[in-house]
This record gives C-alpha cells, sequence and structure tokens, in this order.
C-alpha cells in the first residue's frame, strides 16, 4: 500500500507553455462588480463616512466660495455706491473727450459731475454751499435718496434734477428761507428747487470742495448759465465709469499711459481706507477659512479612505486568489472612486448652493442689494477639490491595497492589519499644498498654513518620541478605569500619535478662526464706536474756538479736542535732501487729509536750479499739541509732557520710515509764507488711521509754530435731530466749513455688520468640518475597539469601567491635542495678525485654559459617543463579526 | 497536473533565516486527490500556498499545468489561478458584503460569463442552499458558509482545487457533511484535489496522503480503499 515519496504519479514533461491570459474584464462586469461593491460598502456602512468627508469638502468649499464671490460683488457693489460709480476718474480740469469716447466704446457706462463752491441766493437770504453739477446719467451705482420736506422721511429716486431744478439738503433751507418750488439763484441762472437731499452715494468723495457747506445739486446743463465757472475758478471735474470688471480693467490700462499724473482713476479702494481695509480682511478670513475647510475634508477624507482601505484587504486578498489582478482591482476600485467623487460633487454643489442661499438670505437686512449670479468658478473649486482630496489623500491607501498578498487569505499575520505609515503621504501633502495655493493664490497665506501644519507635526513628533520613550506596558491593566486607559494609550501609541495629530489641528483651525473673528470684530468695533464724532469741523480761527465750544455745550453737544493745523513740507532732514522709500500707495490713506483737500502727489527732492532753495515734499496736514490724541500710542521715545519744550516733533512711524527719518534727527519744514522751521523728533508713533479721527502724521511741540496762527480743525457727534444746529453754527461762524461725514460712518458700519456676519458664518461652516474630522478620527480606531473590548467584556469586565476608561483614555488625547493646538494657534496668529491683518499681536490668555479644556471635553465626549456602540454590541455578536 | 521540483522557502525572521521547506518535490497527476498532513507548523499551509502560486519560493519551482509559477509574475499567477484554481479555506473567505449567490457568481463574472447567476443557483442549489441564496455570510452559520465556499470553487469549474483545513472550523458533524460534499463535488467535476489537513480520518479520504515534519517529506503514501486502481499499480512498481 505504501511507496516512496517521488515519482508516485510524476506529470508529463513541461512541453506546452500556454500562454497565461486572463479575459480582460469587460466594463459591463468591471460596473457590474463595482457598483454591487459600492452599494454593499454602502449599506455596511464603510462608504459612507468617506462619502460624507467627500460631500462636506464639496460643499463647504463651493459654498464658501460662491458666497465669498457674491459677497465680493455686494460689496463691492455697496461700495461702489460710495462712489456712485466702479471707478471714477478725477482731476482740476476738463478731460479730453476722447476719453470719455474711448470709455464708451469700450461698453461702459458714464457720467459727469463738477463741484465747485459758489454762494446762493434768495429773496430773503444767501448761503456758501458746496454745488455739485450732475449729468443726466448720475449715479451710475447707488440711488440719491431724497424727500419733499426739509429733514423729511427720504425715498430713493432715479437719476439726479432734471435741467431748470436744484436739490439741496434740508438744512440750505432755513438758510435761505425757501421751501420747495422756491426758487434759488446760482450765480446768473435761476433754478427751481424740486426735492431735498436726504443722503447722496458719493457725498464723501473729494476734498473740500465737495464737502464744504450743504449740497446744492444742479444738472450739467444749467452750468452754463449760472456763469460762475470762470478761467482760474477752482473745480473738481469727476468721470464716472460703471461696468464689467474686464472693461474697466482694460480701460484703466489705457488711460494709465495718457493721464500724466493730472487726472487719477481710482476705485472705491483707493478712495477709502476704512472700507479697504475691511474689505482685505473679510477677504483674508473667508479665504483663511475654506482653506482650513479644505485641509480639514482632506484630512477626514485621508482617514476614512484609509479605514476604508484597511477594511478592504482581506477582501482584495480574496479577489486575488479568485483569479483578480492588481490591474483588475485597481480599476475596481478607482471606478468605485469615480463614482464616490461624482455623486459627492454632484450633492456637494447642489448643498453648497443651498448653503450660500441661506447664508444671503440670513444676511438679506444687510446686503440690500440685488447681486449679480454667481459664476461656474466656485462649481469647478468644489469639485477640483473633491478630486484632488480624493486623489492625493485617497489613492496612497488604496495603490497599497493593490499590493495586498493573495497568501493573506491563508495566514492572516502576514500583513499587519494596519496600513504602513510609510505611506507615501508626501502624494497628499503636495496635492493639497497645490490645492490651497491655487485656491488661495496667495503665497503668504499659504505659507503660513504649511509652517504652522509643520510645526505642529515637529511639535507632536517631539512628544511622541518621549511617549515612546516611556516604559511599556505589560498586559491590560484592567483592574481600574485609569489603568486600563493608560495601558490602552501606550498600546496605541502610533495610533494615537496620528490622533493627536488630527484633533491639534483640527482645535487649532477652529481656535484660529474663532480668536481671528473675535479680534477682528472687536477692532472694527474699536474703529467706529457707537459715540464716534460725525462731524468735522475746519477752517475755525483761534478766536472762534471758545465761542463755538460755547455753542456747542448749550446745546447739549459735548465739544471736542481743537487741534491747529497748516500744510507743511519737509525739506531736509539733517541738512540732507529727503529720500523717500516707497510709493504713496501703500501710505494710509487719511481722512484729514483727504478732507483737508491735500492729496496732491508727493514729488521727490530735487535741488531747485534757480535760486538753489529746495522743493518741500511729502506735504501733510501739520499740528502742534500738548496732548497725546486718542488711538496714538507712542512706540519710540517719548511724549512731551506738561511743560513741553519748542522745537520737537512726533512723527507718524510709518511716515518717518518712509522718510527714512529717525529719532533724534533734525527736520526742516517750509510751512508756508516762505518760512523754514527746524524740529528734532522726540518720539514715533503708531496712529490708528480708519478711526475716522483727526489724524496727524507730523505733531509738532507747542510753541514751536504758534506764532504762524494757522487754522483750526475739530469735531463733533451730532444726531440727526441736532442736524439743524449748523445752521445756527454757520450763521454764527459763516467762515468755518462743517464736513458731514455721518453718512460715510453709516455706510462703513454696514459694511462691518455685512462682512462680520459672513465670517462668523464661516467659522460655523468650519466647525462643521472640524466635526466631521473628529468623528472620522474616532472611528478609525473603532475596529481595534470592538475587538478589544468584546474581548474585555467576555472575561467580565463592566461596560462601565471599559466606559469610563474611553473616556479617560480620549479625554487625555484631548488634554494632549488641546495643549498643540494652543500653541500651534497662538504660534500661527503671530504671523496672520502681523503679517496678514495687520493687527496688533498679543497672547490670547484665556484660549491658554479654554484650548486644552475644549480638547479634553469636546474629544472626551465625542470619542465616548462613537464608541459606546462598542459596549452596546453584544461580545458575541463582534466576535462572531469578526471572526 | 501539478508538479514541484525540490521547493525551498526560507523567511527571516527577528531570530535569523527560518528554513519553512526544504527542498520538496511532488507530483500530482490530473483527478488525483492530494491529502497534505502534518503537525503546526510543519509548512503545510506554506506548501499549499506554493502550489497554488499565492507565495513565491526561496529555490525550486512549481509546474502547474504546465505553466512554471517562477517564470509567471504575481499578475500572470493571478490569471492563472482565474483559469485553473478553486479555493476552500478554513476561515471560508467569503465577501461578507456579498449575498451566498453573490459570492459564487464572482469568479464567474470575472470570466465574463453571462450566465454567471444561473450557474452559481445551480451550484447553490447543489449544495443544498438554494434556499438561502440571498443571505449574506454572517447570517449564515460555520457549515453554511463552507458549503458557500464550496460552491463558489467549483463556480469557477477549476480544474485544481485547494483546500485548507476545511473542516478545521466546524464540528465533526458538520465536518462530514462537508467533506462529503466536497468529494462528492470533485468527482462529478474530475477535479485534482490537494486538501492541508490534521485530520487523519479527512486524509484516509484522499488517493494520497503526504506527510510533511519540519519542512520535508517524510511519506507519501497511497490510500488503498480510495485511490484509483492506476494509482495503486503505480506505487506497486516503485
Amino acid at each position: 500500500m505504501t511507496s516512496t515519496a517521488q515519482g508516485v504519479a510524476s506529470g508529463a514533461p513541461i512541453s506546452k507553455r500556454p500562454s497565461v491570459q486572463a479575459d480582460p474584464m469587460t466594463l459591463t462586469t468591471l460596473a457590474r462588480l463595482s457598483l454591487r461593491l459600492l452599494w454593499r460598502d454602502w449599506q455596511g456602512g464603510e462608504l459612507r463616512l468617506l462619502f460624507l468627508a467627500l460631500v462636506m469638502a464639496v460643499t463647504s468649499v463651493t459654498g464658501i466660495a460662491l458666497f465669498t464671490d457674491r459677497l465680493e460683488q455686494a460689496l463691492l457693489s455697496e461700495s461702489a455706491n460710495m462712489l456712485a460709480a466702479d471707478r471714477v476718474l478725477s482731476g482740476r480740469d476738463e478731460a479730453p473727450a476722447e476719453w470719455i469716447e474711448e470709455a464708451r466704446r469700450r461698453n461702459l457706462e458714464t457720467a459727469q459731475t463738477l463741484a465747485f463752491g459758489s454762494m446762493v441766493f434768495s429773496d430773503s437770504g444767501n448761503v456758501l454751499v458746496s454745488a455739485k453739477a450732475v449729468s443726466d446719467a448720475y449715479p451710475l451705482r447707488g440711488q440719491m435718496i431724497v424727500a419733499d420736506r426739509p429733514f423729511g422721511q427720504g425715498a430713493p429716486i432715479a437719476g439726479g434734477p432734471a435741467a431748470g431744478e436744484v436739490w439741496v439738503e434740508s438744512r440750505v433751507m432755513p438758510a435761505l428761507g425757501v421751501e420747495v418750488g422756491d426758487s434759488v439763484f446760482v450765480g446768473n441762472a435761476e433754478l427751481t428747487i424740486t426735492k431735498v437731499i436726504i443722503t447722496e452715494p458719493d457725498r464723501q468723495q473729494g476734498g473740500m470742495m465737495d464737502n464744504a457747506g450743504p449740497r446744492l445739486m444742479l444738472n450739467t446743463a444749467d452750468v452754463p448759465a449760472t456763469a460762475v465757472i470762470q478761467v482760474g475758478s477752482r473745480v473738481s471735474y469727476r468721470y464716472l465709469f460703471a461696468g464689467d470688471g474686464d472693461d474697466l480693467e482694460g480701460y484703466a490700462q489705457w488711460l494709465d499711459s495718457r493721464t500724466n499724473g493730472e487726472f487719477r482713476l481710482r476705485d472705491v479702494r483707493d478712495e477709502s481706507a476704512e472700507v479697504a481695509d475691511a474689505l482685505n480682511k473679510a477677504e483674508s478670513f473667508l479665504l483663511l477659512g475654506s482653506l482650513f475647510a479644505v485641509l480639514l475634508a482632506g484630512v477626514a477624507i485621508a482617514l476614512t479612505a484609509r479605514r476604508y482601505s484597511e477594511r478592504h484587504f482581506d477582501y482584495v486578498a480574496i479577489l486575488k486568489t479568485l483569479g483578480c489582478t492588481s490591474g483588475q482591482i485597481m480599476s475596481l476600485y478607482m471606478s468605485i472612486q469615480v463614482v464616490l467623487v461624482l455623486v459627492s460633487i454632484v450633492l456637494g454643489s447642489i448643498l453648497g448652493w443651498g448653503i450660500h442661499a441661506l447664508i444671503l438670505r440670513a444676511l438679506s437686512a444687510v446686503i440690500s442689494v440685488n447681486l449679480p449670479p454667481a459664476g461656474f468658478t466656485p462649481y469647478v473649486i468644489g469639485s477640483m477639490t473633491a478630486i484632488i482630496c480624493l486623489l492625493s489623500f485617497a489613492l496612497p491607501p488604496l495603490l497599497a491595497l493593490r499590493k495586498t498578498s493573495p497568501l493573506r487569505v491563508l495566514r492572516k499575520d502576514l500583513d499587519d492589519n494596519t496600513l504602513s505609515a510609510k505611506l507615501p503621504y508626501g502624494i497628499g501633502l503636495a496635492g493639497s499644498l497645490v490645492l490651497i495655493l491655487w485656491y488661495s493664490q496667495d503665497l503668504l497665506l499659504t505659507s503660513i498654513l504649511v509652517l504652522t501644519v509643520l510645526g505642529v507635526v515637529a511639535l507632536l513628533s517631539g512628544l511622541s518620541w518621549l511617549l515612546l520613550r516611556s516604559s511599556t506596558s505589560v498586559g491590560m491593566k484592567a483592574g481600574s478605569a485609569w489603568k486600563l486607559a493608560m495601558s490602552a494609550t501606550r498600546r496605541r501609541r502610533k495610533q494615537n500619535v496620528l490622533q493627536v495629530l488630527v484633533f491639534s489641528l483640527t482645535i487649532m483651525s477652529l481656535l484660529i478662526l474663532t480668536l481671528l473673528r473675535t479680534d477682528l470684530i472687536r477692532d472694527w468695533q474699536a474703529q467706529l464706536p457707537e459715540n464716534t464724532p460725525n462731524h468735522f469741523l475746519m477752517n475755525v480761527t483761534q478766536s472762534q474756538v471758545a465761542g463755538i465750544e460755547e455753542f456747542f455745550r448749550s446745546n447739549g453737544v459735548e465739544p471736542n479736542q481743537f487741534f491747529p493745523m497748516m500744510s507743511a513740507g519737509v525739506t531736509r532732514i539733517n541738512g540732507e535732501t529727503p529720500q523717500l522709500r516707497g510709493s504713496d500707495e501703500n501710505e494710509q490713506s487719511n481722512l484729514t487729509e483727504r478732507s483737508a483737500g491735500s492729496e496732491e502727489p508727493e514729488v521727490a527732492a530735487e535741488e531747485d536750479e534757480g535760486d538753489g532753495a529746495p522743493q518741500r515734499v511729502s506735504t501733510r496736514q501739520i499740528t502742534w499739541t500738548s496732548r497725546l490724541p486718542n488711538d496714538n500710542q507712542i512706540v519710540a521715545g517719548t511724549w512731551w509732557g506738561d511743560n513741553p519744550t519748542p522745537g520737537f516733533v512726533s512723527l507718524d512711524q510709518d511716515y518717518a520710515d518712509r522718510l527714512n527719518a529717525k529719532l533724534g534727527d533734525v527736520i526742516e519744514f517750509d510751512v508756508g509764507q516762505g518760512q523754514l522751521r527746524e524740529a528734532t523728533v522726540q518720539s514715533l508713533r503708531s496712529v490708528r488711521w480708519d478711526n475716522m479721527q483727526p489724524n496727524f502724521f507730523i505733531i509738532f511741540s507747542p510753541g514751536s509754530l504758534d506764532d504762524l496762527g494757522g487754522t483750526y480743525l475739530s469735531t463733533a457727534l451730532m444726531e440727526q435731530e441736532q442736524k439743524a444746529l449748523i445752521n445756527g453754527l454757520l450763521r454764527l461762524y459763516p467762515t468755518i466749513v462743517v464736513i458731514e461725514i455721518d453718512a460715510l460712518i453709516e455706510q462703513i458700519q454696514n459694511i462691518i455688520a455685512q462682512v462680520t456676519s459672513a465670517i462668523e458664518l464661516i467659522a460655523f461652516l468650519v466647525l462643521a468640518c472640524g466635526s466631521l474630522v473628529l468623528l472620522a478620527c474616532v472611528t478609525a480606531t473603532l475596529d481595534e475597539r470592538f475587538r478589544e473590548n468584546a474581548i474585555l467584556r467576555t472575561l467580565g469586565a463592566g461596560r462601565r469601567l471599559i466606559l469610563t476608561s474611553l473616556l479617560i483614555e480620549f479625554a487625555s488625547i484631548g488634554l494632549i491635542a488641546g495643549i498643540i493646538a494652543t500653541l500651534g494657534a497662538e504660534g500661527s496668529l503671530y504671523y496672520l495678525q502681523r503679517e496678514v491683518f495687520q493687527q496688533e499681536f498679543a497672547l490670547h490668555y484665556w484660549v491658554w485654559i479654554a484650548g486644552p479644556l475644549l480638547g479634553m471635553v469636546v474629544i472626551g465626549l465625542l470619542g465616548v459617543m462613537a464608541t459606546r456602540r462598542v459596549v452596546n454590541t453584544s461580545p458575541l455578536t463582534v466576535l462572531r463579526h469578526i471572526g | 497536473m501539478i508538479k514541484i521540483e525540490n521547493l525551498t522557502k526560507r523567511v527571516q525572521t527577528s531570530e535569523g533565516e527560518l528554513v519553512i521547506l526544504k527542498g520538496v518535490s511532488l507530483a500530482v497527476n490530473k483527478a488525483e486527490t492530494v491529502a497534505i498532513v502534518g503537525a503546526s507548523g510543519s509548512g503545510k499551509s506554506t506548501l499549499l500556498g506554493l502550489m497554488a502560486g499565492l507565495d513565491t519560493s526561496s529555490s525550486g519551482d512549481v509546474i502547474l499545468d504546465g505553466h512554471r509559477l517562477s517564470e509567471l509574475d504575481e499578475e500572470q499567477r493571478a490569471m492563472l489561478r482565474g483559469q485553473l484554481v478553486g479555493f476552500v479555506f478554513q476561515s471560508f473567505q467569503l465577501l461578507p458584503s456579498l449575498t451566498a449567490l453573490e459570492n459564487v457568481m464572482l469568479p464567474i463574472e470575472l470570466k465574463n460569463d453571462e450566465r454567471a447567476r444561473e450557474k452559481a443557483t445551480l451550484l447553490l442549489e447543489r449544495v443544498g442552499l438554494g434556499e438561502r441564496s440571498h443571505h449574506y455570510p454572517n447570517q449564515l452559520s460555520g457549515g453554511e458558509q463552507q458549503r458557500v465556499a464550496i460552491a463558489r470553487a467549483f463556480a469557477s469549474e477549476a480544474q485544481i482545487l485547494f483546500a485548507d483545513e476545511p473542516t478545521g472550523n466546524l464540528d465533526s458533524a458538520t465536518g462530514s457533511k462537508v467533506i462529503e460534499l466536497l468529494f462528492s463535488l470533485n468527482k462529478e467535476y474530475a477535479t485534482t484535489l490537494v486538501l492541508v489537513t490534521h485530520d487523519e480520518r479527512l486524509a484516509k479520504q484522499c488517493h494520497r496522503t503526504v506527510r510533511l515534519v519540519a519542512g520535508e517529506i517524510v511519506s507519501d503514501e497511497v490510500n488503498a480503499e480510495t485511490a484509483p486502481q492506476a494509482a495503486l499499480e503505480g506505487a506497486a512498481h516503485d
């Protein structure tokens, strides 16, 4: 019966070598298998989290991009109201007709305004007005609000006054003793008052010419009849343009070489530092918010894809034993991913649209303008996010799947059940970097973000190194919940390091956005507090100061500080001709300068060939005072005390940098009237330029310039019902100029309210993304926990012991993550606030408590909630399921 | 059908090189049933893995239906498995997210056979699970799962069937039924069967029993009760 081993049934010699060819999987088979696998994985819940992460990525990015796109349009549109146009060309002379023709040829709408000071007469009085003649198309953006009686309830109206009509501001009426329907004389022309102006879109634009005295608006057709504009008259010409962004840009380029410095083409960002600042910061915030959304969605996708792959190792091994090639397996899984990503894109785009519509609806009270529909770009951005995230984060684990050995079906111990830490996540990092850079188009923001993430990784590496060095745990230590938790934490060291990294990044993102949001809103509120003065008083002589203060007090208005003011230019610094650094464009636009109308471009210092006298450069409005103005801080040197010595000067820090002047330098100023004065730089100040208060680049010590006279500048807060006081004030002091900036303040507050709501909603969206990441991360270790805890429970461990141990384990991880997140958040805020948001950085002490606490509580609770299934499922079910 | 030439498998462990198989040679004829027996760690599962092309040897070769496995890469070996080989595993290895029917359909579908459902249904009925074809593996008992696995193994119309401890996870009564089914189908389909087991009773049902000790074949016996006459004569001549 027995025989030797060899040769019992030796096969035929190897003569045949049939080719080994698999029938390529047909498209139908592939589609059928993929869909079946997809559907079953979906039913089994394995794909849901990955799908959710993808949908979340598309939703948040599309939603934010759509919202940002339309908010930008809303803000620009709202801001354009401040110009009554998209772009304005201004100059002291009429612009050549061909310039306007060119604008029309480029499909731009055009309108024209002329501003000039003029006396207006009625039968019973006269008043100096700031007259503005407007063409029929005015305003191109925004609307005039007019009433039928002075100080009445206004209603919007299309266009401006027709020929033969004038519209005037309320306080003109009592000053002239006239009613609507009466006639007044502007120069030689007799015109009829038909409306009372409540607000006009571009009321605050231009210099003193536009703002000195109440407004009288007439039609440009009537200007020749008035005969007030003669050769040499001071007239401000403004040409308004509106149209498509590309057309405007093209026109701006065309015009650039032709204006010769005599005309300036501006948009709202050039016109208003306050609005530009709010817009830029809001844009940066929105961008940062969406970058975090992309980052977090990417992390969620990476985690869920990894878990998905891990759960498919056995699957692939079985498929391989059944004859599936790596190529077929890749086709199978890739087609699942394609279906997944396509469905995510469609669903995410719809949800993203819905979210942005919801946000817009919530903001309908503040965003009152009709928005043009959003473009296609946000959907492309959302879709690309899903594709790039999936390719860069999900591909590495899927590629690893392909390499699964079929031998795994025989020997489970062959492959570790988890993926190697050496997965090519470089692809993921590179992919997200490209995505973020492409999306933001902002190297600075991207660099800060990348550096922050790298910083957190470095910090964590150090920490995990310390943890790994600690003694290894022997056994489960299931005696107490605390010991059990600690041994579990140590046992899952590698996974825990990954979890801490993910939790840290998530909490850090949320902390950064929350802190930035709080600081931005606080800054904006501080910029324009409730009692911000809404009127500037200019051209006040020294002898009028006491009388005006008395007038205000007797009428219930608190008078503010009066600043002496005059125009001065720097001629020499330490005897040398000053060399200006940088350009004027980077310097903050200043309401004081704008109001005073001294916006002429700076000129480089040149020796005059004629008399050798240096030209004055960098002309500014200067003042002298013993009291440091509000919102000014000394950053170098000292402020003069109670007994100041004449001959010293304090400079705005940035202005000093531009002049290349430092403490102790002796600066020579041309203060007009042929007078030169020297002063030593005693201090440098930081000035809050956007607070709508009198601010000065140059402040002299009292006594330095007192002999030169000059006029005074002050501010006053007058409510709407106190407006008529201005008439009384002007009757008493006809030479002073009152500039009303309440409309501007209201517009800025409106814009700030919009961006505040917007950033809060974005912060909320990112919070939702963050929660998903946390959930994905906790779920990632679920399988192992199921197995371990089923065994523990089989061996008699109580639910309470396991639940408490889970709580302690997650809370400890959360605490560490919270500490790292706080460090990371403060570190990146240091750069973000200084470099991107131009804010002062100060440590947020409460976060040092709140961050770790938040991590501990949120991760602890979330962990227990997500894993309570572990204790609620019977051990038998678990053991049977895991085999 | 299968020829093994001086097959050696070495692996590196933390304690140095471990030789799992030491120059094993063996030949299995078409339609023959061979049991590989041995204690745990004797190398029988490794041998099975190498014979099925699930792993590569350190030296020596396996020739499967005329194909030298050492000359094929993993992709080609997978294709060969798809064409030639079926498996039955101790832990069943059914895809948990597919129903019994879908599990059996899978190898047929991989061959782009349009009649996958029809063939799979017939096979499930043949193994007595026609009524449970739409159940998922975790809704089936161990014996039922193994019957599905057997149906799947025959579904691909494989010429060679490798079985790794097919009754290892089953009680003896269920195991007997499963084995009865396996051998009955094997006979019906005239498949070459290589079976790894430590169950001597099971081994006796095969034509031959190859015994492994520490990676070496120590005996190769023909079972007089089950072996076909030709095999017995071949053994006698030796």
